[in-house]
């Protein structure tokens, strides 16, 4: 029990003194993750757009596989990119292993599926007369998606922080194509599972109350705009 | 110009192998208003969707202004007509920016866009609602704003389901003075979908009786167009005619109806409380099954019903003279 509160008391020591090695390892775990969500919503919104407002055969399967991909285990998509950018991958001469970007490969495809899941539910979720509405006032196709996403912002907006959320806490890819390398690719998440492993629990600590806080605000800025409202 | 606004040819809709709508022939003409009136599921909605263009047919032909729609680029033809849904939507945002939408669609410039804005939103009674939210109005107001929100693209053509269906009654006036005055002083031509006959007699040129996906010839059969007069404390119905005794004491009437079972047929002049009684000639007979239905000219083409064993027992037939009577009460006021 001791040891738990000496813990908590360095690691608030550690926060408030700004410690150069934790403050570096925040910024990068926010750096990869937002490039990641920001790549992932580029392509899973447009896309979890078209399969929502459109029919085709097989759309029920697609919907299913990308349901089932929001909960793909971090450890196999790791393996996954590993397999590809390792040097004896197809990509192994573009030298990625390693690397943040390798990172950033491995979260944009944990991310995307759960980008694309919920937002095709969020277009399903927009009342009908929203595409009548934009045809009968004399808006052409791009500009009724459009509106139609405007309509189904909040919900974009949770698809969006739920995917941030994803990545931000994951541990399992970053440490296996990030390689956990101090100052390079040391997330939040991979630090805290070496310092836990080597019996420094501060230092652990104190980067698991930072990426608390960290989860927290993005959650409660989503909040503040819903109730903003426009 | 004198193409028709509308012109359908052989338009049939199929949903689920039923027929749910099936005109032969209709044309709409520019600048009137138009009243489709029928029961719920009588195809009203499903008329206004293909010829708002949101729906096409499953044959058939639609005209606008002599083109057609199948050969013209629809964008450009939706951009000249606008449909207010029954339950409108209003994008969640501002009054002002829902006004917009269209004009926006439509590239028009900012200052223009304001202009039209402010000069509709008074048009229906709401100005100083711009910056209000268009989730926190009324149901009478949000069904005018959708109605601004339409007339700001200075249509062609305004088609609406069931405008006044959701909003309180003096609203209802409100909102049918609005569509008068719109016709009478741009030209619109109006077409609206209604179940309340009052309404499409009250406000159409023309009404377009829908049953069951087909054109009715009347909805209700003896319907005639005309005036009150008074004679002494007797109150006549002048369809020009014809004067027929009405029960409600009233000036405001310009339709009446004779339910054709109200009316009793005879040979001779009989006495009775009924106070409106006409002679005339049987025009036409029709075998309805249990009943036969006629027509009587009696000064008016009256329609009536009467069993098969009346009309054996009688002796009718085309040409024979009768009487016709019924009471005032019977009679159905529009």
């Amino acid at each position: 029990m001791e040891y738990i509160v000496e813990g908590i008391r360095h690691a608030l020591r550690l926060i408030f003194s700004l410690d150069s090695e934790i403050f570096g390892i925040v910024l990068l775990s926010l750096k990869v993750s937002t490039i990641a969500i920001f790549l992932s919503s580029l392509t899973g919104v447009p896309v979890g757009f078209f399969i929502g407002v459109s029919e085709f055969w097989g759309k029920k399967l697609l919907v299913t596989i990308f349901n089932t991909l929001m909960a793909f285990p971090t450890v196999v998509v790791g393996l996954l990119v590993y397999s590809f950018i390792s040097r004896q991958g197809p990509l192994g001469p573009l030298g990625l292993l390693f690397t943040p970007r390798a990172m950033v490969i491995g979260q944009f495809i944990l991310a995307t599926p759960i980008i694309v899941a919920l937002t095709i539910s969020a277009t399903q979720g927009i009342d009908p007369r929203v595409k009548i509405t934009a045809m009968t006032l004399g808006a052409g196709p791009l500009r009724t998606a459009v509106t139609i996403l405007s309509e189904a912002r909040f919900a974009l907006m949770a698809a969006v922080v739920a995917g941030f959320g994803r990545v931000i806490a994951e541990v399992g890819c970053a440490m296996m194509v990030g390689g956990n390398i101090r100052g390079y690719t040391r997330t939040m998440t991979t630090a805290i599972a070496l310092e836990t492993a080597k019996g420094e629990f501060a230092f652990g600590l104190a980067l698991g109350f930072i990426l608390l806080a960290v989860a927290f605000s993005v959650n409660l800025l989503l909040h503040w705009l819903q109730s903003k409202r426009d | 110009m004198d193409t028709f606004q509308f012109e359908i040819r052989d338009l049939t809709k199929v949903y689920n192998g039923k027929t749910v709508l099936d005109i032969p022939h209709l044309t709409i003409k520019k600048g009137s208003i138009y009243g489709a009136m029928g029961p719920n599921g009588s195809g009203k909605t499903t008329l206004l969707s293909m010829l708002s263009l949101l729906l096409s047919p499953t044959s058939g032909k639609i005209y606008f202004e002599g083109i057609d729609i199948d050969e013209a680029d629809k964008h450009v033809l939706r951009q000249k007509m606008t449909l207010v849904l029954q339950n409108p939507f209003l994008f969640s945002t501002t009054v002002e920016k829902n006004v917009a939408y269209g004009l926006k669609a439509r590239g028009i410039e900012k200052g223009e866009r304001k202009k039209r804005i402010m000069e509709c939103l008074e048009l229906v009674g709401l100005e100083g609602f711009e910056k209000r939210r268009a989730d926190e109005l009324s149901g009478g107001e949000t069904q005018r704003v959708a109605i601004a929100r339409a007339l700001t693209l200075y249509p062609k053509v305004l088609l609406l389901d069931e405008p006044t269906a959701n909003v309180d009654r003096r609203s209802v006036d409100v909102l049918e003075g609005i569509l008068k005055e719109l016709n009478q002083r741009f030209g619109i031509t109006i077409i609206l979908a209604t179940h309340d006959i009052n309404q499409a007699y009250r406000l159409a040129d023309e009404v377009i009786s829908l049953f069951g996906g087909k054109i009715a010839k009347s909805p209700v059969e003896n319907l005639f167009k005309g005036r009150v007069l008074r004679e002494k404390d007797i109150f006549l119905f002048d369809t020009g005619r014809i004067k027929v005794a009405i029960l409600p004491e009233t000036d405001e009437v310009s339709h009446i109806s004779i339910p054709p079972e109200a009316v009793i047929i005879s040979h001779e002049p009989i006495s009775t409380s009924a106070r409106n009684s006409f002679s005339g000639e049987i025009y036409q007979v029709a075998d309805g099954g249990d009943s036969v239905t006629l027509v009587v000219d009696a000064g008016e083409k009256l329609t009536v019903k009467v069993t098969k064993k009346s009309f054996q027992e009688m002796r009718l037939n085309v040409g024979s003279r009768v009487y016709l009577t019924f009471k005032s009460s019977s009679v159905e006021v529009f």
